[in-house]
């Protein structure tokens, strides 16, 4: 573990990030979109009564929590992964005395902190628009914390696993955009899972998808009992553990290949 | 005695390579069954390195350096042989290992493209786990022997291709590599960058004796820095020693250039046999004469002509690697 190598990589990557903040902005800016539009639907839909048991205070509060926690977890630095893999990029990287995924850490980092240069007062003032209702406990305040972490932990180490396909797979990325498509339906962006129908509830609790995002914001806002949230953080690292593995699974044996077949 | 810096032995390696034809017929059929084909990049190639010495890598495009020298630094493995570098097995990737060598490509940047070099630096300096006072004194010594003080504060993206190889080079020898692999390292620039950089890496190998693999296609290069050259065609070794060894292996023969009196040029007397003329233009005459008769030839023409000048020398080095390389043999 080289950590002083590799925080001294984060810090440069955020130097060289900030010189692009208003592109960056730009697709901070495109990742709110969907969530306000359902945020929108969803609180026109319940009026002033409730759909689902959920008021219009109790829609935006749960949107404004998910428009950060998607911020915060999403994942955007595995997109570029199989790109440094084909093209070669990777060589430098293997030369140096220090494990290449602190250069997808790095730009994670670096990432969040600018997205959340932009993101962070947008919804500031979208909330004092919207007029969120929400009541936190300091349960759900406590827990919320780890199941944030856990959460960008399983985002990002599962598209990790399936970015590093491109050691076999040239256009391995097209599974993280199957990825992003099951994490919109599933995990609580076009509806809060609470109000999917049955079997797809199902579904979102079973698979890793709304423990990537839905699952911290359902904490936050109160939604969950004690036996959901323990179920739900046993969920959670369960397949983080899963996720860990296979990424050091596919690393070693991409890498094994990599040096076969040369880069 | 010390083992030597660089072992190489029996090193071989193949790649099987997926193969299909243009076209679209083509592509949908090796969705369905993929055919390969196995390439022989390096075949049984052996040879050592002692500490301090630099040795030029020289053969056509597709010989089989750069895979040589990938596994010499630990990005391939290879099919067969061993090697050992500094002691160190280099596909292993030891982080003890990778702190000791360093590998410049020259048509591949480490450079942070967005920030100035100076930042970079010190990122790698702090990977390598430089101290601070050390990494300046390493920083002063390369921006001085290589005049780029003025670069420091610009973005990479606005260094120019030469300028930016002078930050390779420094990001390069930073944390004081014991090994250098230098790749093609004056791709594409002028001539005069080409200059500057060779002074600066025959200096820096003088200062701190450096062990160094250079390949190049500028035989420039090569003479100013290699007094020992390896030649590899089709994978295999041709040829080890000194590059004036290699010529004169390879060319048999000397150029006597000649000038007589008057500006004028003989075309009416006899030539030894063995002996041809090459070129006849503008008063100049060179002649093509077998290596041993040189001296006996050399008399001959002062004796029986009016020389105004005569020189005796090797054909040019381009000339016997362009015969190697279209020959494929020695």
């Amino acid at each position: 573990m080289n950590l002083r190598g590799g925080w001294a990589l984060i810090k440069s990557m955020w130097l060289s990030w900030m010189q692009h903040r208003g592109f960056f902005f730009l697709l901070a800016f495109g990742w709110m979109v969907p969530p306000l539009i359902y945020l929108l639907v969803w609180s026109t839909a319940a009026g002033g009564g409730t759909v689902g048991g959920f008021t219009r205070g109790q829609f935006v509060a749960y949107y404004l929590v998910l428009i950060l926690v998607n911020q915060l977890t999403y994942s955007q630095t595995n997109w570029t992964v199989g790109d440094v893999i084909r093209i070669g990029d990777l060589n430098p990287w293997l030369l140096r005395p220090l494990s290449p995924l602190y250069h997808a850490l790095a730009s994670e980092v670096a990432g969040k902190v600018v997205y959340m240069a932009f993101v962070v007062p947008v919804s500031a003032v979208l909330a004092l628009v919207l007029r969120p209702e929400l009541h936190v406990t300091p349960r759900d305040g406590l827990a919320f914390v780890p199941a944030l972490a856990l959460a960008w932990g399983l985002r990002f180490f599962w598209g990790y696993w399936l970015a590093l396909l491109a050691f076999w797979a040239t256009r391995a990325d097209a599974l993280l955009a199957v990825q992003d498509a099951l994490v919109f339906l599933l995990a609580g962006q076009v509806a809060p899972v609470a109000l999917l129908p049955g079997a797809m509830r199902g579904l979102a609790t079973a698979l890793p998808f709304r423990y990537m995002l839905g699952f911290p914001v359902e904490v936050l806002t109160g939604q969950l009992g004690a036996a959901e949230l323990l179920s739900g953080f046993a969920w959670q690292v369960g397949w983080l553990a899963l996720a860990v593995t296979l990424s050091a699974l596919v690393w070693r044996l991409g890498l094994r290949r990599y040096a076969a077949v040369g880069g | 005695m010390a083992e030597p810096q660089i072992v190489v032995r029996h090193l071989s390696k193949t790649y099987r390579v997926p193969e299909r034809e243009a076209g679209l017929v083509a592509s949908l059929k090796s969705l369905a069954r993929r055919s390969y084909r196995d390439v022989e990049a390096v075949r049984d190639i052996s040879f050592t390195v002692e500490r301090g010495e630099v040795v030029g890598f020289i053969g056509p495009n597709g010989a089989g350096k750069t895979t040589t020298l990938k596994m010499l630094a630990g990005l391939l493995y290879p099919t067969a042989g061993e090697a050992r570098v500094a002691g160190f097995v280099p596909w292993k990737r030891q982080a003890d290992y990778l702190q000791r060598i360093s590998m410049v490509l020259g048509n591949k940047s480490q450079m942070l493209w967005d920030i100035p070099p100076l930042d970079t630096f010190h990122v790698l300096g702090e990977i390598y786990g430089v101290t601070p006072a050390a990494l300046e004194r390493t920083l002063d010594e390369l921006i001085e022997l290589l005049e780029m003080r003025e670069l420091l504060a610009k973005p990479v993206r606005n260094l120019s291709l030469g300028e930016r190889m002078k930050c390779e080079l420094v990001a390069g020898l930073l944390h004081r590599p014991q090994v250098l692999f230098l790749d093609e390292p004056t791709l594409g620039l002028d001539v005069s960058m080409q200059g500057r950089l060779r002074r600066f890496l025959a200096e820096y190998n003088r200062r701190h004796g450096v062990t160094a693999i250079l390949t190049s296609h500028y035989m420039a290069d090569v003479v100013a820095l290699c007094p020992r050259v390896i030649l590899i065609h089709h994978g295999q070794l041709l040829y080890d020693g000194e590059l004036n060894g290699l010529a004169r292996r390879l060319a048999p023969f000397k150029l006597i250039r000649l000038t007589l009196r008057n500006g004028q040029t003989k075309t009416d007397w006899r030539l030894p046999p063995g002996v041809d003329v090459v070129e006849c233009q503008n008063g100049q005459m060179t002649l093509r004469v077998p290596r041993a008769e040189a001296p006996s030839v050399t008399a001959h023409l002062l004796n029986a002509l009016p020389v105004a000048d005569l020189a005796v020398e090797d054909p040019p080095i381009e000339a016997v690697i362009d015969q190697i390389y279209q020959e494929g043999n020695l």
